[in-house]
């Protein structure tokens, strides 16, 4: 702050502004260290699910005469049914749900945003058409939807799933920058923008978009967290199909298929799947709660 | 629910097959069968220790809406408890024709299979205190027309059926097999036969139903017409609600809910100074886990074969008081193949298939408890391999495990190997999709094993799911799966056990009598193998027509039919042979001891024993 105290009154360079906001990034981060774990733990899964299937052979090596081992320094979470390491496992699986969870994130941030930024500023008859159709997309059931997509598809690629999750997730998110716009566009730098003649291309982008952004990239982050449950749901309740790899299938196939819930020595091929998702959702709530602070300057503490 | 699917699937297709056994003459109770038929007085000499209830588990999920009628879907009537059969088939390897006493004390069969005459037993009577007689067997005789099954079916050229039913004297009738289509197993289809009350069931049927019976066996319009007015019988049979519960069997329907069905003692029962408990009462369940904990809590006296993990088992096997009996199953997994797919026509890429599989690798990975790896393929459990093919089974290729030489049928197949990877002869790498039902947890698991195994041998697999058995079904007679799994074996009829290899499956169907074959992709031919195949040492051989020869064959012929059939099934492939079902069964003998024979562990059509054998006085009081 004191830097940008200095410069009161000066031109502000946009190299300055970045410079600035990266500082105030980090000393977010600092001043509570659970947070840089959870931007650690994001970079984590990151790499697991991008680069982490592509660090494995396959197929993956293995030792039928070791099923179910426990774990161990070589095998962190033991091995599965055919003697495979689960971490290993979990590695593969992850490309497909965080693919998913992405996906599913981009497409309703991508759908809601739209929507609600130009029911919002345009209102009137394009207001009403588009908050109806909101409507409607929030009371499609999702659950019985996705049972009876099941039947006709097998939702073998994360596209496909990611897809329709999104599609099914932007209403909520729509509603929510629709009421920030209506708010905003009564502003007076938006007056100005419209004194100017700016066209609205512009006032929707460059005046409207940045101020609404923050609230938006963290609801993208927490439609992650919504997508992974929603996913590894379907794959645990047996609604997808319970092969491939993938979290949902393993929890699906250790609690129904091979005891976990009852027989200790199969603990940790359900627990994997799940430490990872725990992992994940912690990951995504410590960095959004950093996010919160650097955009949001009432909860600043300098 | 999981495998119980697939156990209720073996049942049902066994039922549909009318597949049976018997045997037993060391361990067996009851007075000794003579050649061609059976006589009965006690089923367990003496009377056992009585009292207390007895629990167990339902063989389907229980509807507590539903009436005690054994037609009803999901209707609340409970084979060996409040439902009975005039006879209930023995588990024998190979003599499907050998039963327990139901209601039946006598039954004779003809030497040449013509007649059967059943004896009802002298002291049986229902529950309401009326007997048992002639005219109950006749009503249940038409109610079965109605039903289409066994002997009872009207369509003309069925094989197998009964085409005179004749009231001898109040206690006996006797039933005529068609002489057109005669099989060999045509008595199994008379004693299986639910027997109900005719002063209770006869009012269900129109007052012209014999006549209508007559029509219907027609082959015109008029017998068409007919056939469809007993089908409309039939179904408003399936619907119909009795006031009271009225049984010849043990015990009658005292109240249901929910969660269980109690059954008390019928004090009427012509054997019932055998039966111990005084109530039974049927747990309900949703899910296969729920019979783990009743087991593992030592709750239940009996439990009916359940997919149970290896270490579950052992759990439930350190209960003071449990007992986890295996017994033979004749039925067998296999691992089959439509052939109108390239190049699973090419018997060397089958026969790579089989090398390149590790069957006991599978079997301890998917399904340790529930079945063993199959020693070669025959087409039959090798539990009944000797007996049938002689001297021939031991000169099958077992096709044990290895890769060397799967790797030499698929280079004679034309096959090449780049970078590790198999690629056929046009370049394209060999994929082979393995075909599995969702809920099916052992040929899920199994089919990622093979898939797991074909590709470290540089086979592309992977495993692909039908959400349920009946589009499985469906989808396979349509042609889709090229790799599937498919039970096979399911004996011990002969014909029973070749006929899921070379029945309509594979183009050789029955119409009006006469054994015809479709072409591959035609009238349910999606194995799609070829008509005749050449045998070595034996020559061209038509297994469809051999199969079907199995019905009206003499002992001898079948014997030698069944040799060539194993060595045909062994040479060319149609499946692989992946592991022979067990029997597992438990119980608890802290309250009671349950201690059936071997051969009456498994009964056709039968899925929780425990009612037949209270009836023949294998379960008695602990203490």
């Amino acid at each position: 702050m004191s830097d940008v105290a200095a410069m009161t009154g000066a031109t502000v360079t946009r190299a300055t502004l970045r410079r600035n906001f990266w500082g105030s990034v980090w000393r977010v981060l600092l001043r509570k260290p659970s947070r840089l774990l959870g931007v650690v733990l994001m970079l984590g899964f990151a790499f697991m699910g991008s680069i982490g299937p592509m660090l494995y052979d396959r197929p993956l090596p293995r030792d039928p005469s070791v099923q179910f081992a426990s774990p161990s320094l070589r095998h962190p979470f033991g091995t599965d049914f055919q003697g495979t390491d689960v971490f290993s496992l979990l590695v593969i699986g992850s490309r497909y749900v965080l693919l998913t969870a992405l996906i599913t994130a981009v497409v309703s941030v991508l759908l809601g945003t739209a929507v609600g930024l130009v029911a919002g500023f345009r209102r009137g008859a394009l207001d009403a058409v588009l908050m109806r159709i909101t409507d409607v997309n929030l009371t499609i059931p999702g659950l019985p939807l996705l049972l009876v997509l099941s039947t006709v598809w097998e939702f073998s690629g994360a596209w496909e799933m990611g897809l329709v999750l999104g599609l099914l997730g932007w209403g909520g998110l729509a509603r929510a920058v629709r009421s920030q716009t209506l708010s905003l566009r009564e502003r007076g730098f938006v007056e100005a923008a419209r004194g100017l003649g700016l066209p609205n291309r512009h006032i929707v982008g460059r005046e409207l978009l940045p101020p609404i952004a923050p609230y938006i990239a963290m609801n993208a982050l927490m439609s992650l967290i919504v997508a992974v449950y929603a996913q590894v749901g379907l794959f645990f309740l047996g609604v997808m199909p319970v092969i491939g790899e993938n979290w949902g299938v393993m929890l699906n196939r250790a609690v129904f298929d091979f005891g976990a819930m009852t027989t200790p020595a199969r603990l940790p091929y359900m627990l994997a799947p799940l430490l990872a998702i725990l992992l994940l959702t912690i990951a995504i709530v410590l960095v959004v709660d950093a996010m919160d602070e650097v955009f949001n300057p009432r909860l600043r503490v300098e | 629910m999981k495998v119980t699917r697939l156990t209720a699937s073996l049942a049902a297709v066994a039922l549909v097959l009318a597949a049976c056994g018997g045997d037993g003459d060391d361990d067996s109770p009851t007075t000794p069968d003579d050649e061609n038929g059976a006589v009965d007085e006690t089923p367990a000499e003496g009377e056992v220790q009585r009292g207390g209830v007895y629990t167990t588990i339902a063989a389907t999920q229980l509807d507590a809406t539903a009436p005690p009628n054994p037609f009803f879907p999901q209707g609340n009537s409970y084979l060996g408890y409040n439902s009975m059969r005039l006879g209930w088939v023995k588990n024998h390897p190979t003599n499907p024709s050998e039963f327990y006493p139901g209601l039946a004390s006598e039954w004779d069969v003809a030497p040449d299979n013509s007649t059967l005459t059943v004896t009802i037993h002298p002291d049986a009577t229902w529950s309401d205190g009326t007997p048992v007689t002639a005219e109950d067997v006749v009503v249940s005789s038409d109610i079965a027309y109605t039903r289409g099954a066994g002997a009872f079916i009207l369509s003309p050229g069925a094989a197998g059926t009964a085409s005179d039913v004749e009231v001898i004297d109040d206690k006996t009738v006797q039933f005529t097999q068609d002489p057109e289509n005669p099989t060999s197993t045509f008595i199994n289809g008379i004693m299986d036969m639910v027997i109900v009350p005719a002063h209770v069931y006869a009012d269900q049927l129109p007052d012209d139903f014999a006549q209508t019976l007559e029509a219907a066996r027609n082959d015109d319009d008029a017998g068409e017409a007919a056939r469809e007015t007993v089908s409309e019988a039939g179904e408003a049979l399936a619907s119909f609600a009795p006031e009271e519960d009225v049984s010849a069997g043990p015990y009658v329907l005292e109240r249901i809910n929910p969660s269980e069905a109690l059954l008390v003692r019928n004090e009427h029962f012509h054997h019932d100074h055998l039966v111990a408990p005084d109530q039974v009462i049927l747990r309900n369940y949703t899910g296969n886990e729920q019979i783990w904990d009743y087991l593992r809590a030592g709750e239940l006296d009996f439990a009916q074969f359940t997919a149970v993990p290896p270490d579950v088992v052992q759990q439930i096997e350190q209960v003071p008081g449990n007992e986890v009996s295996r017994t033979y199953s004749p039925v067998v997994a296999g691992l089959a193949f439509n052939q109108s797919y390239k190049p699973f026509d090419d018997v060397h890429v089958r026969r790579a298939l089989a090398f390149a599989i590790d069957r006991e690798q599978t079997v301890s990975i998917a399904t340790p408890d529930g079945g063993t790896p199959a020693i070669t393929t025959s087409g039959m459990h090798q539990e009944v391999l000797d007996a049938w093919a002689g001297e021939v089974a031991g000169e099958l290729e077992p096709y044990a495990h290895d890769l060397d030489r799967a790797a030499e049928e698929l280079e004679a197949a034309g096959m090449t190997q780049e970078n590790g990877r198999w690629m056929l002869p046009s370049g394209e790498p060999f994929e082979v999709p393995i075909q599995v039902v969702t809920g099916f947890s052992d040929w899920i698991t199994a089919g990622e094993n093979i898939a797991t195994q074909l590709n470290e041998f540089g086979i592309q697999s992977e495993i692909l799911t039908a959400p349920d058995f009946t589009v499985y079904q469906e989808d396979m007679a349509n042609g889709e799966y090229p790799v599937g799994f498919w039970l096979i074996g399911l004996g011990p009829s002969p014909y029973n056990i070749f006929q899921r290899l070379y029945g309509q499956s594979n183009g050789w169907q029955v119409l009006q009598g006469n054994l015809s074959y479709s072409p591959p992709g035609e009238d349910g031919n999606w194995k799609g193998g070829p008509e005749t195949v050449e045998v070595d040492g034996i020559g061209t051989v038509n297994p469809g027509e051999l199969a079907h020869e199995l019905n009206t064959a003499s002992p001898e012929r079948v014997d030698e039919i069944m040799s060539i059939l194993a060595q045909v099934t062994n040479e060319t492939l149609p499946a692989i042979q992946m592991w022979d079902y067990i029997n597992t069964q438990f119980s608890n003998n802290n309250r009671f001891i349950t201690d059936p024979p071997d051969d009456a562990r498994r009964i056709t059509g039968v899925a929780a024993l425990a009612g037949v054998w209270i009836q023949q006085g294998w379960v008695s009081a602990a203490g």
